[in-house]
């Protein structure tokens, strides 16, 4: 699951050690925004040896690098992926080729650590008008991409406008990338809300992309994560709803049969699929079977 | 570059909570380690241990270590050491 995928600056030891402990998904090591030009060095040894010491259980640890139009993205990638990271936030993908570029890159730092070729994900950032236009297209260009992302405030400044509390810059942009990734088999996973204190207006825009299709958020601060996964866990009755709709096209399987009804309902694939993704959501995996 | 090193001297890290800041100078003969800060009283030996194991596999010559410590892990301190090193081995002092 990736409903929350945590930012931790990547030159701040205090939040790069304690990050794991505040309950999200996974973790964003960044040495890219958060990080001045002067401390990408120092922060590209601190993050490696952060990865090294592991320790981060069960969560999906990424780092993001900086971008392909910098000197910097080379030695990040020398230095973190030999170290472990499960994954490569890369910002400012603008074209399928930017993504090749990586991908030629990673291979070849994975195969000199000796590491699976292959084995590090792609999560792709689209920051720009012509990124979020060539979403699918980056989204196929290497089987290495595990989603992509829509920018906040790169993408409204390209836009050329804002970010206002309603989303509305953002909405025909979001609704995009949701066919694009779905279309190209990736997640979708949404950008930051920057308002750190503003849990009401977080709780909103979090309902808001899970019905449009997210599969969850980028999180700014540790007090964002509890918030989204309550949007994002199901409610008693749908689990039940769910399990009853998973039991009985199991009882269907077994006995050869196609759509069935549940409460009055047809239940058939598409429901289904619906309801194994439902039981995901509350841990319940397994029942899903 | 070696022969001014002994006037330059390269810092890494803060002294900012948890972290540390190293300061990396040349030395005559041996290399030093002088720790100060909140942990030095009770993790003196494990830190100077880290700090010149940190040194050895940089292959790092002669050079007097500085570590203004404020709570930083082991990991964080052999970072911190291994980037003021590459700092002043590059000569881009800080």
């Amino acid at each position: 699951m990736r409903r929350t995928m945590l930012y931790l600056p990547g030159n701040n030891p205090n939040m790069l050690t304690r990050g794991h402990l505040f309950g999200s998904d996974g973790l964003i090591l960044d040495l890219e925004d958060a990080v001045s030009a002067s401390e990408k060095d120092c922060a590209r040894v601190l993050v490696r040896e952060v990865l090294k010491r592991g320790g981060f259980g069960p969560l999906e640890v990424t780092v993001r690098i900086n971008g392909l139009d910098t000197p910097f993205w080379r030695l990040d990638l020398a230095e973190v992926v030999p170290a472990g990271a499960a994954g490569i936030r890369v910002p400012k993908v603008d074209s399928p080729q930017t993504v090749r570029d990586l991908d030629e890159e990673l291979s070849a730092v994975e195969a000199a650590a000796g590491l699976p070729v292959g084995q590090t994900a792609v999560f792709c950032l689209l920051e720009t008008a012509l990124g979020l236009w060539n979403a699918y297209d980056i989204a196929k260009a290497s089987p290495r991409v595990a989603a992509i992302i829509p920018g906040g405030e790169d993408l409204t400044a390209d836009l050329r406008t804002g970010r206002s509390d309603e989303g509305t810059e953002l909405e025909w942009a979001r609704r995009m990338l949701i066919v694009a990734a779905r279309a190209a088999g990736v997640d979708a996973l949404d950008t930051v809300y920057p308002r750190v204190a503003d849990d009401e207006g977080l709780r909103r825009e979090a309902a808001f992309v899970k019905q449009l299709g997210f599969d969850g958020k980028s999180v700014i601060h540790p007090n964002q994560i509890s918030i989204i996964h309550e949007v994002y866990t199901p409610t008693e009755k749908e689990i039940e709803t769910a399990k009853k709709i998973t039991a009985a096209a199991k009882e269907a399987a077994d006995r050869g049969l196609g759509a069935v009804s549940v409460d009055g309902r047809m239940v058939d694939a598409p429901v289904v699929r619906r309801a194994e993704y439902t039981l995901m959501r509350a841990g319940l995996a397994g029942e899903a079977k | 570059m070696r022969g001014d090193s002994a006037e330059k001297a390269a810092q890494a890290g803060t002294v900012e909570s948890m972290d540390c800041l190293v300061t990396i100078t040349a030395a005559q003969g041996e290399r030093a380690v002088e720790i100060s800060g909140s942990s030095a009283g009770r993790f003196r030996t494990a830190m100077e241990k880290r700090v010149l194991e940190t040194l050895d596999a940089l292959g790092a010559p002669a050079v007097r270590v500085s570590v203004q410590d404020n709570g930083a892990a082991d990991v964080v301190l052999g970072a911190r050491v291994e980037a003021a090193y590459r700092r002043f081995e590059g000569g881009c002092a800080k």
